[in-house]
């Protein structure tokens, strides 16, 4: 008879004898190969680019490229847009989906429907958004400017994405429209994990509403918040698709974004090499605001 | 109580108005799908009041490529998502189920999440002129090629919190019956993780089917085109046929609504790469 220990202990050395560890680099190996052809190799390539200049048969190492960014006008403008609109988007997208989380964590019916309707706007292609927008604002049939007239607004002057003043403005807002229910939806899973014992607590100490939110559901609720802020902040960062699609840069250069400007240089001028260097600065700015999120997020673990 | 019912009501109004927000533009897009071109301009704007033509749809499916554009979309998307699912699932068993020396798991692991974070614009150049030289632009496989690294990473970190919620027991007296490794996995783990197996599917579609960065780059002739381009193509020419457009638009949603209900119970999960368990 072999004791329940001693079988244990045969397969704890089943797990890690030599023809597992042999497996295991067989089965990762696959990942390990695409990721180094079709991520770090292209990674390493873009980084080399960025430091030469020239045509294809005479290149040249130079820092050349990133000199140049210094007195790109357009970089900066480009850089400036896309802090603006990161911003001001993140600062709405929280405030409306913590709203709504909140609204939504409590006992009401019709809760699964209220959260699957919301969640529409995130799950569509990004270029089905720029033309389900670039119909609201139309000049000519557009709802939003429909509707204005209708309760007997003058409209002749309304031009949204056609006006350099609000063009950018006029993006935030489709970007607030569709990715509020992402932050919605991971704050209301924080909310739900959330244990009922500290609220019950604080009943009985009769704290107000005010503090229960500001004292127990906010700091339990901060690592959802971070993660919802970290995501969303590389999403803004690197915003492309939408803003090509509602308009593609426009009017003149009003709500040309970093990865915009990115593209056009690459795709529209073939200058690869001062692409490369831009797209350097744009890894570069992420990686620094990422890790000062993932460096949050890691003491807030620490502490628990 | 009265203010409780007060408050009630007030719940309800907030949220209405935010689904409400949230369909109105979608709803609008669907209605200039149907509607005549001359219906498009009527003023003020008719939401509910003007006959329905299939006009649109016809003239986009049937007239112009739009048809084949669907084709495209949806061969690029299934034969991405396979790959990237099989090479990943075996990646994510290693890695949550043997030990590696010096802490590799977890390295690894973490290395492989990275390479998702850097923006996509950073290894768009390197990765057409790869293309270029590999003659694969305008080609599905170039596509295929590259969403499968781009979900490669989302697929290991969805399936190694999958695994990870599967007692290492049931392997064990899988063990005992005389299964190898291989055959605990086929037998007894792959059917306990087909749900969320099946949600990490539906991810990629969706990433797939939405994608328009890359696919903009390595598809430019009719034939390659994704569902995508061609909407963008028509979107950013002079005199667009907003009808048209509309109808593309609609179809190109349908698909994704219904997967994404279809995982509304992983959403969340799926969403921030298994970092919140909704």
């Amino acid at each position: 008879m072999q004791s329940p220990l001693s079988v244990r202990q045969r397969f704890f050395s089943r797990f890690s004898n030599r023809r597992d560890t042999a497996l295991s680099y067989l089965l990762v190996a696959p990942t390990i190969f695409v990721l180094l052809a079709l991520s770090i190799y292209p990674l390493i390539f873009a980084i080399k680019t960025s430091f030469q200049t020239g045509t294809a048969d005479s290149l040249q190492w130079s820092l050349a490229n990133f000199t140049r960014l210094f007195t790109d006008q357009f970089f900066f403008a480009a850089l400036g847009h896309t802090f603006v609109y990161a911003a001001v988007a993140l600062t709405l997208e929280f405030l409306l989906g913590l709203g709504l989380a909140l609204l939504l964590n409590s006992a009401i019916r019709g809760r699964s429907l209220f959260r699957a309707l919301m969640l529409v706007p995130m799950m569509l292609p990004p270029v089905v958004v720029g033309v389900v927008w670039r119909l609201m604002y139309n000049t000519d049939f557009g709802a939003i400017n429909g509707t204005l007239k209708m309760i007997g607004v003058n409209t002749e002057n309304f031009i949204w994405t056609a006006s350099p003043q609000i063009a950018l403005l006029c993006a935030v807002v489709v970007d607030v429209w569709q990715w509020t229910p992402f932050v919605f939806l991971v704050l209301l899973a924080g909310l739900q994990a959330i244990p009922q014992e500290p609220y019950e607590a604080a009943r009985i100490d009769g704290s107000s509403p005010w503090q229960t939110f500001r004292y127990i559901t906010l700091p339990l609720l901060k690592p959802a918040i971070l993660i919802a802020l970290l995501l969303r902040t590389m999403d803004l960062l690197r915003v492309f698709d939408q803003i090509y699609i509602l308009t593609e840069g426009g009017p003149g250069f009003a709500t040309e974004t970093v990865s915009l400007y990115i593209y056009r240089t690459a795709f529209r001028f073939f200058d690869f090499g001062y692409a490369a260097a831009m797209s350097f600065v744009l890894l570069l700015l992420t990686n620094i605001i990422s890790a000062f999120y993932i460096r949050i997020l890691q003491r807030e673990e620490e502490a628990r | 109580m009265r203010q409780n019912r007060k408050w009630q009501s007030l719940k309800y109004l907030l949220l209405s108005i935010a689904a409400l927000a949230s369909l109105i533009p979608v709803y609008w897009m669907l209605t200039i799908s149907l509607k005549t071109d001359a219906d498009q301009l009527a003023s003020p704007p008719q939401w509910f009041a003007f006959t329905p033509t299939a006009e649109h749809y016809r003239d986009a499916f049937v007239t112009r490529s739009f048809g084949s554009y669907l084709i495209t979309s949806t061969i690029v998307a299934t034969l991405s998502t396979l790959c990237a699912v099989v090479i990943g699932t075996l990646a994510a068993y290693a890695l949550t189920r043997f030990q590696m020396p010096v802490k590799a798991n977890r390295r690894l692991s973490l290395w492989i999440l990275s390479t998702r974070m850097f923006p996509p614009i950073v290894t768009i150049v390197p990765l057409f002129l790869m293309m270029r030289d590999l003659r694969l632009i305008n080609t599905i496989p170039a596509l295929v090629i590259v969403y499968t690294a781009f979900n490669l990473p989302f697929v290991v970190w969805m399936m190694r919190g999958f695994f990870n919620e599967i007692p290492r027991e049931m392997e064990e007296a899988a063990f005992v019956d005389g299964d190898s490794r291989l055959g605990a996995l086929r037998r007894i783990v792959l059917p306990l993780v087909t749900p969320g197996l099946a949600a990490t599917a539906v991810f990629c579609l969706i990433i797939c089917w939405n994608e328009f960065l890359f696919a903009s780059v390595l598809t430019q002739t009719e034939a390659a085109m994704t569902l995508p381009i061609g909407i963008a193509g028509r979107v950013t020419q002079y005199e667009i046929k907003w009808g048209v457009m509309s109808a593309a638009g609609v179809v190109a949603m349908l698909p994704i609504l219904i997967f994404a209900l279809s995982v509304q119970r992983y959403l969340v999960r799926g969403l921030s790469l298994g970092a919140v368990k909704g």
